[in-house]
This record gives C-alpha cells, sequence and structure tokens, in this order.
C-alpha cells in the first residue's frame, strides 16, 4: 500500500508541475499577475510532493519490502543501513527519483529565493523550470517507476546494492552531481525566460549569475569526488578513462566553466550577450544529451547502467523538444541584440572570450571522440574507438594556450589596450618558472618529456602569476588583504585549483610506476625506494562480504613505513568479488596495492603502483569548488538573491 | 583465525625471498612498450577496459600475446597492426585517420580559427564606429558617469 | 539577415546530431567486426575435440561453405542456440564447432581434465542436439586470438576458398539467421 501511495504522491507533483508550466507563463503572457503570482506555491507543491515519494521509497527499502521490485533488485536485508539509503539512487529507477527531488527542489528554491526578480521573469523561469519538472516526472511515472510491485511472487531476500557502490564516495557522488546537472537548468530557464522576453540586458546575466555558481560548484565537487571513487573503488589505481559516462559529466562541466566567465563579461561589460545565452542552453543541453548517453545504452561504457531503448526514444524525445525548441528560439531571437560595448586587444574582454572559444573548443573534443565512433558505425564505416591517447594528445595541445592565457588574464583590463606595466613582470614570471621547471624536474627525475615538461611549466606559471597579481593588487595605494573582495578571492582560488590539477596530472601521469608480482608469503619486492614484504593473506569478515586481505608492510631504507591491507572481498548476496585496493596516502606520493587472484602453489598476484603527486589532481578540484562557494559567501550575491541561505536547505 | 595468522607470520618472516615479476621483460624499453600497448589497446570484450585493467579471459590472452610479440622484437606499431588485423580498428584506442575521423582534428581547429576571425572583424567594426565617436565624446560621457556616481 | 540565419547553425547541428542518436537507439553498441572480414582462415593446426589423435588444419576445410561456430559448455547462451543449430544442420547447413575453453588457463596452475570435457560435451548435446560435423578443440584459445574471436558464442561463414564472408556475435536465431545468414549463403550457392 505504502509504494503505492508514493506513486501516487509523485502523481500528484505532476499535476502540480502542469499547473506551474502553464499558468505563471500564461500569466505572463497576458499580464496577469494574478495567475504570475501562483508560481510560488504550485513549485513548492510540486517539490513537497515528490519529496514525500522520495521519504517513501527510503522507507520502503528501510523496512526490506522486498515486494518491491526495485528494492528487491538494489537492496538486501544485510546490507547497512546507510547504504540502504544509498540504494534508493543506486539503481536507474531511484537515480531518476533524485534526479526529480532535486529538480523540483531547486524550482521551489528558485520560487522563493528570487522575490527580487519582477514578476515577468520569475513567473518565465519559474514556468520554465515546470516544464523541466514536468517532463522527468512523466518520464519516472512512465518508463521507470521504482514503485513497481513483484506480486505476488516476490523474494524472500534482495539482490543486494552493486558492491562497488557501496562505497562512501557513492554516497554523495551521485547526488553531488545532479545538484550540478539541474542547476544548471535554472541557468538555462534564466536564458530561455530572457529570450522569451527579448530582453538580453545585463539585469539578466546578473540575476543568473549565483545560481550558475552554484550548480558550477555542485559540478565540480560531483567530478572531483567520482573520480577518486573511481581510483579508490575500481582496482587499478585509474582515475579519468575519458569513458562516455565520465565525458558526459565533463561536457557541461566545460561550458559551465565558460558561462561563470561569460557572465561576469555579459554582467560588467554588456558584450557577448547572445553568446552567454548560448552557453546557457548549450550547458543544460549537454546535461541532457549526457543522460541520454548514460541511459540509453548508445554507447559501451565501463559504467554499466541499466539500458533500454523504449527510455531511451523518451528521453530523445524530451532532448529534442527542450533543445530543439530553445536553439530554435535562440536562432530567432538572438540574431537582434546588438552589443553596444567596445574593448581592445589586449583587454580583459577578449582574453575571456579566448578562454571561452579554448573552453568551447575542449567541449568540441570530448563531443566528437564521444559521438564519432557512434557516426562511423552507423554510416557503415565499421566500428572504431576512441579513448585516452586522442584525448590526452588534444588536451594536451590546448593546455598551453588556456594557461598561458589563464595566467595573464586577471592581470589585464577591462576596454583597455594598455600592458607595458605588465611587460617587466611577466618576463620575471616566465623566467623564474623556467629555472624553477628545469631545476625541480632535471633534478628529481631522471627523464623528462617534453609533456612533463609543459605541463609543470604551466602549472607553476599559473601560479606565480596569481601570487604576482595578488602582490601587485595589494602594493597599490589604500589596498588590504581584506578589501580586495570575495570574486578577487575566488578567481584565485579556482585558478590556483586548476593549476594543482595540471600539476598532478602531469606528474602522476609521467612517474606512476607499477609492478605486477608473484608473491609467496615472506618474499619482498622492490619498487623505486619502497620494499614490500608480503606477509600472507588472513580471512576477513565484513557485515554483508567475506573475504580476505593481503597483508604487506612496507619499508624505506629499512625502516617500516606502513601496513597495508589489500582486500579481495566476496558479497554474500551477489557473490561478486571485488578488489578494494590498500592506500597509503600522502601528499607527493601513494602506494597503492591491489590483491589479484591466487596462482598455482599457494602464490598470490599482487599489483604494486606508486603514483606521485596523484592527489594533487583532487586537492585541486576541492580548491575550485572552494573557490565557487568563496564565491558565493560574496554579499553581492546573498543581498540579490539570498542563495547562499537557501542553499544549505536543500544540501542538508 | 588471528591465532593462525599469527602463527603463519612467524613461519614466513624469517625467510627473505625475492618476488618473482608476473612478466618477465630483457629490458626497460620492453617494459615501457609492453605497459604503453596494454594500456592502448581496447578488450574487445568488455563494456569499455583497455586490456591492462580487465580480467577477461581475451584480454588476458590478448595480453599474453602482446608480452609475446614485444619478447619477439616488435615494435609498437606492428603489434597495433597485428591486433587490428585480427579485431579490427575497435581494439585500439587511437582512431584510424580516415575521411570522417579527419573531422575529430578538423572541427576543433576550425572552431579556434573562427573564434580568432570574430574577434578581429567585431574589431574592425568598432574601430570603425570609434571614428565617429570622437575623444570630447569621450570626456563628456566620463563627466556625466561622474556625476551619475555622485549622485547615487 | 544574414546575422539571423548564422543563429540558427546550432539549431541545425542539434537537429543532424539526433537524427544519428535516433539511428544509434536501435543499433547494438556492442557488435564488432572481426578484422578477418573477407580475409582467408588463417592458418592452424589443432586435436579434434573428441579425438585427440585427429587433427584439423585449415587445408581440411577447403572445399566446402561452412559455419564455424565458437562455443564452449560454459556458455549458458551458447546453451540456448544449440537446438537452432541442431535444426540448421537438418537443412543441410554445414557447421564445425570451435570450442572455445575459457578456464584453462597454466598461469593458475590449472590442470586440464579432457575425458571429463568429452564427457560434458557429450551429455549436453544429447540433450540439446548435435549440430556439429565435428569439434576443434582450441584449448588455448590461440585460433580463436587469430580469428579476432572475443568471447562465446560467435560465427564465421566460411565459403569454399576458405574466404571468411560474415561473422557474428551472439546466438544465431531464426531472424538473425533469416536476414543475416540466408541471403549470404544463397548467394554462394
Amino acid at each position: 500500500m505504502i509504494a503505492e501511495l508514493g506513486y501516487l504522491s509523485l502523481t500528484l507533483a505532476l499535476a502540480f508541475s502542469i499547473l506551474l508550466s502553464v499558468y505563471p507563463m500564461v500569466g505572463a503572457v497576458k499580464g496577469n499577475l494574478r495567475l504570475m503570482q501562483s508560481a510560488p506555491a504550485f513549485a513548492l507543491a510540486q517539490f513537497l510532493f515528490t519529496a514525500i515519494s522520495f521519504g517513501i521509497l527510503i522507507y520502503v527499502t528501510l523496512i526490506d519490502d522486498f515486494t518491491v521490485a526495485y528494492v528487491a533488485s538494489h537492496s538486501s536485508t544485510t546490507l547497512p543501513w546507510y547504504y540502504k539509503v544509498t540504494s534508493t539512487w543506486g539503481g536507474h529507477e531511484g537515480a531518476v527519483l533524485l534526479w526529480v527531488l532535486m529538480q523540483t527542489g531547486w524550482t521551489a528554491i528558485v520560487a522563493f529565493a528570487s522575490k527580487s526578480l519582477p514578476w515577468q521573469l520569475r513567473a518565465r523561469v519559474l514556468s520554465i523550470l515546470g516544464f523541466l519538472g514536468l517532463g522527468f516526472i512523466l518520464y519516472t511515472l512512465l518508463m521507470s517507476s521504482p514503485f513497481e510491485r513483484l506480486l505476488p511472487y516476490y523474494p524472500i531476500e534482495g539482490h543486494d546494492l552493486n558492491p562497488l557502490l557501496q562505497d562512501p564516495g557513492m554516497i554523495i557522488h551521485p547526488p553531488l552531481l545532479y545538484m550540478g546537472y539541474v542547476g544548471l537548468s535554472v541557468s538555462f530557464a534564466f536564458a530561455i525566460a530572457a529570450l522569451l522576453m527579448g530582453k538580453l540586458d545585463n539585469t539578466w546575466a546578473k540575476w543568473s549569475r549565483p545560481w550558475t555558481m552554484a550548480a558550477w560548484l555542485f559540478l565540480t565537487l560531483g567530478i572531483t569526488i567520482g573520480s577518486w571513487w573511481a581510483y579508490a573503488e575500481l582496482g587499478w589505481g585509474g582515475w579519468w578513462f575519458w569513458d562516455p559516462v565520465e565525458n558526459a559529466s565533463l561536457m557541461p562541466w566545460l561550458v559551465a566553466t565558460a558561462l561563470i566567465h561569460s557572465l561576469a563579461v555579459t554582467e560588467k561589460r554588456g558584450v557577448f550577450k547572445s553568446w552567454t545565452v548560448l552557453l546557457a542552453i548549450a550547458a543544460f543541453s549537454l546535461t541532457l544529451l549526457g543522460t541520454f548517453i548514460v541511459r540509453s545504452g548508445i554507447i559501451v561504457s565501463v559504467h554499466a547502467f541499466t539500458t533500454d531503448p523504449g527510455r531511451g526514444s523518451f528521453i530523445l524525445s524530451f532532448l529534442a523538444l527542450v533543445v530543439g525548441g530553445s536553439l530554435l528560439l535562440y536562432g530567432l531571437r538572438a540574431g537582434t541584440v546588438e552589443s553596444s560595448s567596445r574593448y581592445k586587444v589586449l583587454s580583459r574582454e577578449v582574453a575571456l572570450w579566448l578562454n571561452n572559444l579554448l573552453l568551447c573548443v575542449a567541449t568540441l573534443i570530448v563531443l566528437l571522440g564521444t559521438l564519432l565512433p557512434m557516426v562511423h558505425k552507423e554510416l557503415g564505416l565499421g566500428t572504431i574507438s576512441i579513448g585516452v591517447p586522442f584525448f590526452n594528445q588534444m588536451f594536451f595541445y590546448l593546455l598551453a594556450p588556456f594557461a598561458l592565457l589563464l595566467g595573464l588574464g586577471p592581470m589585464l583590463r577591462w576596454k583597455q589596450n594598455k600592458f607595458s606595466h605588465l611587460t617587466k613582470k611577466l618576463i620575471g614570471a616566465l623566467i623564474v618558472t623556467s629555472v624553477i621547471t628545469f631545476a625541480w624536474l632535471y633534478s628529481s627525475y631522471e627523464n623528462v618529456s617534453t609533456t612533463t615538461l609543459v605541463g609543470v611549466f604551466f602549472a607553476l606559471w599559473v601560479s606565480l602569476t596569481v601570487v604576482i597579481d595578488l602582490l601587485d593588487k595589494l602594493s597599490k595605494e589604500g589596498a588590504s588583504i581584506t578589501k580586495l573582495g570575495n570574486s578577487f578571492w575566488a578567481m584565485h582560488t579556482a585558478h590556483l585549483g586548476f593549476a594543482c590539477v595540471v600539476l598532478g596530472v602531469t606528474l602522476t601521469s609521467a612517474y606512476s610506476v607499477e609492478k605486477q608480482v608473484k608473491v609467496n608469503p615472506g618474499e619482498q619486492t622492490q619498487l623505486n625506494e619502497y620494499s614490500y614484504r608480503f606477509e600472507g593473506v588472513k580471512a576477513i569478515v565484513g557485515p554483508n562480504y567475506k573475504g580476505h586481505a593481503g597483508v604487506v608492510t612496507v619499508f624505506k631504507d629499512e625502516q617500516k613505513v606502513t601496513e597495508l591491507y589489500a582486500e579481495k572481498r566476496q558479497y554474500d548476496v551477489g557473490m561478486q568479488v571485488m578488489t578494494e585496493a590498500a592506500i597509503d596516502a600522502k601528499l607527493s606520493r601513494d602506494l597503492y596495492l591491489a590483491l589479484g587472484e591466487q596462482l598455482s602453489n599457494g602464490a598470490w598476484a599482487l599489483r604494486i603502483y606508486e603514483k606521485p603527486f596523484v592527489r594533487w589532481m583532487w586537492l585541486g578540484g576541492l580548491l575550485m569548488a572552494l573557490a565557487g562557494v568563496i564565491m558565493m559567501l560574496d554579499k553581492r550575491y546573498r543581498r540579490k538573491a539570498s542563495v547562499a541561505s537557501e542553499m544549505k536547505g536543500v544540501t542538508a | 583465525m588471528k591465532k593462525l595468522f599469527i602463527v603463519l607470520l612467524t613461519i614466513f618472516s624469517v625467510s627473505l625471498f625475492a618476488a618473482e615479476n608476473q612478466y618477465q621483460f630483457n629490458s626497460a624499453q620492453e617494459e615501457q612498450l609492453f605497459r604503453e600497448l596494454t594500456a592502448e589497446l581496447r578488450c574487445p570484450k568488455c563494456q569499455n577496459q583497455n586490456i591492462a585493467d580487465s580480467d577477461a579471459v581475451v584480454a588476458k590472452d590478448l595480453r599474453d600475446k602482446v608480452l609475446e610479440l614485444v619478447q619477439a622484437g616488435n615494435d609498437k606499431d606492428q603489434v597495433v597492426d597485428y591486433m587490428i588485423d585480427r579485431y579490427g580498428y575497435f581494439v585500439h584506442y587511437k582512431p584510424p585517420v580516415t575521411p570522417l575521423t579527419l573531422l575529430l582534428w578538423i572541427l576543433p581547429l576550425g572552431f579556434v580559427v573562427l573564434g580568432f576571425v570574430f574577434i578581429l572583424l567585431t574589431q574592425k567594426k568598432q574601430a570603425k564606429k570609434k571614428a565617429q565617436w570622437s575623444e570630447a565624446d569621450e570626456q563628456k560621457l566620463a563627466a556625466l558617469i561622474a556625476k551619475y556616481k555622485e549622485s547615487a | 539577415m544574414k546575422n539571423k540565419t548564422l543563429m540558427l547553425v546550432p539549431f541545425i547541428i542539434f537537429a543532424v546530431l539526433c537524427v544519428f542518436l535516433l539511428k544509434g537507439l536501435f543499433g547494438n553498441p556492442k557488435e564488432i567486426e572481426t578484422g578477418r572480414l573477407g580475409q582467408t582462415m588463417p592458418a592452424f593446426n589443432l586435436p579434434d575435440l573428441m579425438d585427440e589423435n585427429k587433427r584439423w588444419t585449415d587445408k581440411d576445410l577447403l572445399g566446402d561453405v561452412y559455419l564455424l561456430n565458437v562455443w564452449g559448455t560454459w556458455c549458458p547462451t551458447c546453451l540456448i542456440e544449440l537446438p537452432y543449430l541442431t535444426k540448421l544442420r537438418g537443412q543441410g547447413v554445414k557447421i564445425i564447432g570451435l570450442y572455445y575453453e575459457q578456464n584453462y588457463d597454466p598461469d593458475f596452475g590449472d590442470s586440464f581434465d579432457l575425458a571429463a570435457l568429452q564427457r560434458e560435451v557429450k551429455g549436453m548435446l544429447s540433450r540439446t542436439g548435435d549440430p556439429y560435423q565435428f569439434n576443434i578443440l582450441d584449448l588455448n584459445r590461440t585460433l580463436a586470438l587469430d580469428l579476432g574471436v572475443s568471447g562465446a558464442p560467435e560465427h564465421f561463414l566460411v565459403d569454399k576458398n576458405g574466404k571468411i564472408i560474415l561473422h557474428h556475435t551472439g546466438d544465431i536465431n531464426e531472424r538473425v539467421w533469416r536476414a543475416k545468414f540466408a541471403p549470404k549463403l544463397l548467394e554462394l550457392k
């Protein structure tokens, strides 16, 4: 009975999403204030009934109601309670419901945090968000309801949650990512509302900025944690594989990064107006496209999601309607916009334009690499694969111009062409960067490849220019650390984060070492300066799995560094065998051990990795997210939309 | 269990044998080549994994074959071609250059060029406009802005 | 006016993309073609599954059109298609089995028991019907690797001159046979 209530509640949410997408919009077109003012109430009701529905899904999972098909296939009685809660978004149907919850949640927040907006705009934005909610709720109800029953025959034990997903990373990774995706729908709604009203002025950009920043912040966190989760959980030490599913999250992030920069230019200088609108549409469109790629089974991915052409058709129709419709609207409306402001070649505007250009090229590369194999096959040209070598090569080419610009951009001024005050400092920075790069790399490593040189050089270059700019701004009259403002600090924190990512990726790619050995207990092996002694295998018993752990003592210069337990777990219900890597993490390097199969005569296969500076990558991601937080704390943001306080409500 | 473990430890910790590598290489270059190849070759059975990371039977067979070919002195292209002969272009994560795949490089490049052309064109347009906008106008505007700021 | 057409470019690109996405929705992304298509059977010299003294080479197979079926008793999909393949044999299709032994790996200290496997195969084929003229045992999966086989079941249609005409991954059923194999077979005859 209770599961049916969940379905019913979602049906009610659907009713409100229909009301929300129709009435306020009609009101806005006809100029009827009462209709427009109905939007917040509808938005709230839509959210409440979705929340009840999601609450019921959590409840039936917690009480082990295996008559519900979703619970039976994604949970089990032995699953710890927190993973039971996680399991509500560990499968397709639940994940979509979580998405709906967030979509309606964001809509409700926008409804109440946009009191200072004129009703004409507010009603339109909410209506558009209501329409998106309508699409997702309809999809859940028709194609992927998590409340389907298995009656009259139902199992007494569930299939358990996929062991890969039984990890703290999994608890937070999908919700963060969905927060980001859904957050982009708010930027999208603002853009479409602006197009509908024919008012593409900088007020639009001003309103949209905090929302876009919030979405970007969540996306950044989601991707960072996703990468860390893959590294810790998949057992071969990989953190990014350019898999279609990873690409699906990277594309919206790249465009959103371009968008937050472009919004700043549009708001402050009134230029690139139609371009910024296009970016806002593109960011959300790529989110939908990514969802389609992930959920339709159109492309083979290592992250196995349940796939179904029927569901694919629905998402594709929705995608065609939303994206096609908005691009058509864009084509018809945006052509009339003229940018009035003027700027010169060496101005901040141009630097930011190039930043946008390069980020979009990066997106294009990811998009092409992801979809071209499919097109290639459909044209009857045979199957091809596009993977790591291609993407790494292309992103390497982009790095130099992007990082060079990233160092310069913040020092350039709006509008102007003045560069002479910077020349000396920049030449100095170039020399210092080169010296440190060469001195560091050639003193630490035997082989230094061009890729490594370039990567490290630009990571240092970005960091150094940040410091120079900081000193430059502080040396001005009347300046002090407190007066520089949040956006200044946020910008530099994010840029430092980028430098960390580049440094981590470059060094760990260049100097990771690995070894696969057959070990008998008592034997030891050397890798770089560490020696590893395999002590034997110990049985382990977890709440819902059994297994064994290979015990390895690590020595450096005869001194014991640590003792590591590389586990192989077999989960009770599904009998899947999982490799749980043992990691000794330090800022300068990770030691990563994965236990393999038992070989003949008692030996074990053991994989040993040493990954220098791999942490820096995630540290960089976290710094970027921190930058987002700093930006959100900006008083100007809060006064406008009081987003920050409302944000807390949704994350809690 | 714990006791048994301790017993095991005391038995084995006295011996100090070196573990045997699972793959034997004649030189560091060979090992490097093997790593590169197993990272770039795609497991034909799996969802989307290279043969180094996959536990599938066919991935192991391909790894062993790569090792054999590398030890026999084949270079990278020879090994890749050997695999493409059998498993098609699918097996290599680097796409072949065909008229269609050329787009992978041409489109991004074209996009960059277009972007530069756009910025140069707008510069030109502005330069034209600028002619009608004199220095005096600029000062007038600045004065107006200053006045507005004061009153605000 | 010119500006307006330019602004419609994103829409047009998206529309074209949608066509491909729609087509892709009904394709099978997991299906990959062997690089051996259109080439002659690779050379091999392997024992018979049921009679270890008998050996087969690529030369022995020339002169007839045949369907090479890569299979194993460990593979559930293979089990499903065996009755249909047996029916095809009754219609005069020559089917040769390439036994793909999945589990054998000397690195893990596996020992191989041929007699046990022969018993298992006999037992299974007596239940489902036996579609095979004979079976080739590819214990180390060398021929499978040369053919670009990634698992089981897979099928190769080979003509009289030993040229590989068709490659199919996954099971063969009535629908697949009619759509893919029957027309090719007609051409060859």
